[in-house]
Parts: structure tokens; sequence; C-alpha cells
């Protein structure tokens, strides 16, 4: 899961992006309002981490014109200010989450993974497809109830895919979930991610739609 | 109120006292004089009327005449009485015979007895008059004048209590209103009705209100403020600590220690400087002395240099000698410090720092330069605003080195300026201190 992180701190940016790394996330990381909303207006985020107080533009008017804008990415306020009027003029704004310093890595990632959830309209926390079971805090798949190992770039893509099950996603649209800024994309990564997948859960959860791209089907719907 | 009964009360009995002094010498002296001139009359009376040696009683003819008598003797025996007079003489009679003014008791009661005698001698005459009708007259006298006072005496005490309790209503309102507020209350006291007497003290009480509400809201600001500040460096140092735990890379997990420790450091920093402004803030005094701020730049350029190294900055001290100013010698290294420290931080790596001190006739000019990107004159504005700090510079920093700048300036009456460094490019910041004779 590809996410922004809009924080001026060196070292609490540079921490929080670590961090969230550690909990699978890919993570792009600006330092400024102004490329806080040019990035969320040009990127499909899963999600975002928007700090108040950032320079050039403050977090709550980056909030402001991009909902403006109707970028629908799920935003995760986090801020020093703790006071109450603060927390409502956040989620007035559009925040979806609002987290006050100091915030504990695995909170941030569990919120950040219900933002996302929501935001798909998935009210669980596991996601299921066939006889595939995924879980997205443990970053564990079971087949039939059978633990399967992944590599990190197969279990992102089966996530993507099972987020958005019912629903196409192009091959550009996977690589920009599983790759942040500066990772090298190989042109024919995303197949061969597909394929291990496939082998290791059968071929017919993940279905190519030729010349578009790739599908999990939504249960009930497939067949 | 028990004071103003007590004086009152205390002039009242005076006054009964000098009443009752001056009646009795006033009455004495009337009774006497009645006395004498009674005996006047019966001396000449008696010589030339009763020539014959009967001893006569005189009629009775008026209700206080029991408490006067009078004896007449002719020659030595009792010629005339009056009903109420023993037939004893009041008084040694012929030879040891006085004249005047006596008092003697007979049969026990006081008698005040005036002895006059005729020409020749022959005729002597008492008048006396009971002693206790004088005090009868002068307890008349003096009840007449003590018993309003003594009726007024309540009267009085209910108005004085009255009066006062009116009075006092004002300041007894303005203490149940002062001690029903919470500590927090600071809000301006309102009495409409108060008398002018008490306006003064309601006026200098929200004089002080408002002092002290301005200095709670400072402090309260400063405290805020300085919570939130504080909270983005536990914030860092709680996710590289998280992270440190959660990595598997060796490299990585020593990365994020170093930066654990980094963010420590900073919350330190920031916690030292919230320390010195807010010392500076409550007022601690200033303790002047005759000090060089050239060798105050050299000691905060030498102790700067490791850190400027570090970086690869360029850091470059020139100073006139000397350059005497009159100020706390501690404020004055922070001052410089800040100054110094700040431009190291925000100029890039290979940045030039220069410090410059130089003197005229009346001012002492410290210039800290550097090569650095400099303010935007929009960040310039807001430079005074505590937490404040220039953005995008990438270097971490909580803005409260320009407060505590500008506070020690403030105290020292010198004068801080930034501007733009014409030599270097970057940030430049003036101070101007008055030179030490």
């Amino acid at each position: 899961m590809r996410i922004l992180l809009a924080e001026d701190d060196p070292l609490l940016g540079d921490g929080l992006r670590a961090g969230l790394r550690q909990s699978g996330f890919q993570v792009d990381w600006v330092r400024d309002g102004v490329a806080a909303e040019r990035e969320l207006r040009a990127e499909p985020y899963a999600a975002a981490v928007l700090d108040l107080g950032l320079p050039q533009k403050d977090g709550m008017a980056v909030l402001t014109s991009i909902r403006r804008a109707a970028v629908k990415t799920p935003v995760l306020v986090l801020t020093a200010r703790d006071a109450i009027p603060d927390r409502i003029r956040g989620l007035d704004l559009g925040a979806d989450d609002y987290v006050v310093k100091p915030v504990d890595l695995h909170e941030l990632a569990a919120r950040l993974r219900a933002l996302v959830r929501r935001a798909h309209g998935q009210p669980e926390e596991r996601l299921a497809a066939q006889d595939v079971v995924l879980d997205p805090a443990s970053r564990t798949v079971q087949r039939g109830g059978v633990p399967v190992t992944l590599a990190a770039r197969e279990f992102d893509l089966l996530h993507a895919l099972m987020l958005n099950a019912g629903r196409v996603l192009s091959r550009e649209q996977i690589e920009q979930h599983l790759y942040s800024w500066g990772q090298e994309v190989e042109s024919n990564a995303v197949e061969v991610h597909v394929h291990h997948l496939r082998r290791k859960l059968g071929n017919d959860l993940i279905q190519t739609v030729r010349g578009v791209g790739y599908i999990v089907p939504r249960e009930g719907a497939a067949q | 109120m028990v004071l103003v009964l007590g004086v009152v009360t205390a002039v009242w009995i005076a006054a009964a006292v000098f009443t009752w002094r001056d009646a009795r010498h006033e009455l004495d002296e009337l009774l006497d004089g009645h006395l004498a001139q009674a005996a006047a009359l019966l001396v000449v009376q008696q010589a030339r009327e009763l020539e014959d040696d009967r001893a006569a009683d005189a009629p009775v003819l008026h209700k206080y005449a029991p408490k006067v008598a009078f004896q007449v003797f002719h020659e030595g025996r009792l010629a005339l009485r009056s009903p109420n007079a023993p037939e004893l003489p009041m008084a040694e009679v012929g030879r040891r015979f006085k004249t005047g003014f006596r008092t003697v008791e007979i049969d026990g009661v006081a008698w005040r007895v005036f002895a006059a005698h005729g020409a020749e001698r022959d005729v002597q005459v008492y008048v006396s008059e009971q002693v206790d009708s004088r005090g009868a007259i002068l307890w008349a006298v003096l009840r007449s004048a003590v018993w309003p006072m003594l009726l007024a005496l309540p009267l009085l005490a209910l108005a004085a209590w009255w009066a006062i309790y009116g009075g006092m209503t004002p300041l007894r309102r303005l203490g149940r209103a002062l001690s029903e507020r919470r500590p927090q209350a600071l809000q301006p006291v309102v009495l409409p009705d108060a008398p002018s007497e008490i306006q003064p003290v309601v006026a200098s009480l929200n004089d002080l209100f408002e002092r002290i509400s301005g200095l709670m809201d400072a402090e309260r600001r400063f405290t805020a403020d300085a919570a939130h500040e504080l909270r983005t460096p536990i914030a860092a140092i709680r996710a590289q600590a998280q992270v440190a735990l959660g990595e598997a890379d060796a490299a990585q997990r020593r990365h994020a220690l170093e930066a654990t420790l980094e963010g420590c450091d900073r919350a330190t920093r920031l916690v030292e400087q919230m320390l010195t402004l807010s010392r500076l803030e409550t007022g601690a005094a200033a303790l002047p002395g005759r000090l060089d701020l050239g060798d105050i730049a050299r000691q905060v350029a030498a102790e700067a240099a490791p850190r400027a190294i570090a970086r690869e900055q360029v850091i470059e001290v020139s100073a006139d000698a000397p350059c005497p100013v009159m100020g706390d010698a501690t404020l004055a290294g922070v001052l410089v410090r800040n100054l110094v420290d700040n431009a190291i931080r925000y100029s890039p790596a290979r940045a030039k720092v220069k410090i410059s001190v130089s003197r005229d006739d009346r001012t002492v000019r410290l210039v800290v330069e550097d090569s650095g990107p400099g303010l935007a004159p929009a960040d310039a504005q807001r430079l005074g605003e505590r937490f404040f700090r220039a953005m995008g510079t990438g270097a971490s920093g909580s803005g409260l080195g320009w407060s505590i700048v500008r506070r020690i300036t403030a105290v020292h009456n010198a004068s801080a300026s930034v501007g733009t460094s014409a030599q270097l490019g970057g940030l430049r910041v003036e101070i101007e201190w008055p030179a030490a004779r």
C-alpha cells in the first residue's frame, strides 16, 4: 500500500517513513504543504498522513483544497494540537482521522489500514476471496486455512487486487500501489509477481483481462 | 463601631463629671451667699426688735423650710430659732464664737452653717442648711442633664451602627465578591453603587487584576505553545526508537538509534531555550558589569567552531579592540550564541559565517551574517513570533532563539535588526549596543 507522508520535521518524518515501511507501506515523503497538495492531486495514494504545521501551505489549507478538487484519498491528520475545536475543524475539513503526536507506529499503521479498508467499503479487517484470506495487519495469507508464504511485493499486489475486488487494475495502477519514489520498477515485474501468486494460490484467483489488466472477482459475482 | 461608642461614652462621662463639678461649685457659692444673706438679715432684725429675752419659734413658711434652720442668740441665750433648729447652739456661742462657714453634724445629719454676729457681738446668729439638700439639688441638676444623654446613648449606638454598617456595605460586598472568586477569575470588579470613597480601591484593584491577567495570559500561552512544540521532538524520538526496535537490518537500526539520540538533544535544547526565555520574561534581573563584546564573540565562535567545521562551514571573527559595553556577561553570551548557532544551523554545508564587532563613539555594533538562504520578507516579519521557525530549510529549530535575542537586547537597551548580508548573501543580524565609556 502506498501512502503519502507530509511532515516537515526531518527527524519525525524519517522515523515515520521507516516505521511505516516496517509495517509494509510504501511511503512517499514530502516536507511542505505545496508538495503535499501536488502529489495528492497527481497520484492515487491509498492514504495520506498530513502534519498540520506544514511550511508554505498549512495542512488545513491542503486538506481544504484537495477535498475541493474531489481528491478522495483518505487523510490522517497528525498534529501537536489536541484541543477539541482543532480536532473538530480538522474532521470537518475532510480529514478521515485525527492523531495527536506522539503516536505509536503500530497504531498509526492500524489506523491507516482501517482508513484504506473503509475507503474501499470493506467493513472487515481481513479480506477474503474464494479460499484465500488476506490479513493486512499481520501481513499473512492463508489458502484453505493453510498459511502461504508470500514475498512483500506479492503480498502488496494481492492486497491491492483484493481491496479492489471486482475491479480491473491496470499494470500502471498496480505499479503505483507497489512502488514508492526512487524504487526501480522493472518492466515485467507485475507479470512476474502475478505468475508467482498463481503458482502459490491457484490460477483462478487472479484473472487476466487481456490488454487491460488484472482482476480478483468479487465473491459470488464471478461464477 | 466599638471605638465610636467607646469615645461617645467617654465624652459623655467627662461632660457629666464637669457638669457635676461646676454645678456643685456654683450651687455652693449661691447657697452660701443665701445663708450669709439670711444671717445678715437676722442679725439686723434681732438688733432692733428682739430686745426681750424670750426664745421664740419662727413660723414655717415653705416646704423647703425643714431643710434650713436658724438660731439667734442674744447675750449667749437662745432668742429665736426655726422649728427644726436644736435648742443647743449649733456651734460655740459666747466668747469662743467664730463667724464664717463650717460644716457640722447635728443628730447624725450634716449641716452647712454660717455664723454672724451683730455690731456689738451680743447678737449671735447661726443660719444652716442640710448638706443633703444641696446634694439633692445637685443631683436634680445633674439628672436633668444626664437622663437625655442616657436615653440618647442607645439611639446614638444604633445610629452609629447603622451609619457604619451602611458605609461599610460596599466594602463588605467587595470583600465577598473577591473571596468568592476562583483564582483564575481576573475580570474587573464592578460595584456600580459604590461610594466615591472606595472607588480608588476598586480602580487600583482592577488595575492589578489586569496586570496579573496579562502576565498569566502570557504564561498560559507560553505553556501551551511549549507543550505543543515539545510534542514533535518527542514524537520523533518515539517513532525512531520504535523503528529501531522493529528493524532487522543493523545499519538501519543504528540510523534509527542515532536519530533517537538526536531527537533527545533537540528536545533538550528546546527545553533549555524555553527556560532561558522564561527566566528572561519573569524579569530575572540582569547583573550589569563592564564586558567586551569582542571577547564574547571570540569565545562563542571558539565554542561553535567544531559544529561549523563538522558541516564544513567556515566561521570567522573580526573584532575591533576593545568594544566595551555595560551588560550581563552571561546574557550577552546567550545572545551571541543564539545568533551564531542560528547562522550555523540554517546555513548549508560549506557556508560561511562571519561575526564582526566594531565600535564608534556611542555604539558597539555586533553583526552576524552568513551565506545561507536568508529570510523571505514575510518570514522576517514573523521572526518575532515565538515558535515560528523559518520553514523549508531542512534544519530543526524552535524559533525560540530570536525571542531570546530580542528579550536580551531589550533588557540592555540594545536593538536588533534583521536584513540580508550584502557581502555573503544570507541572513544578517545586527545588534546595536550602547558603548560603555
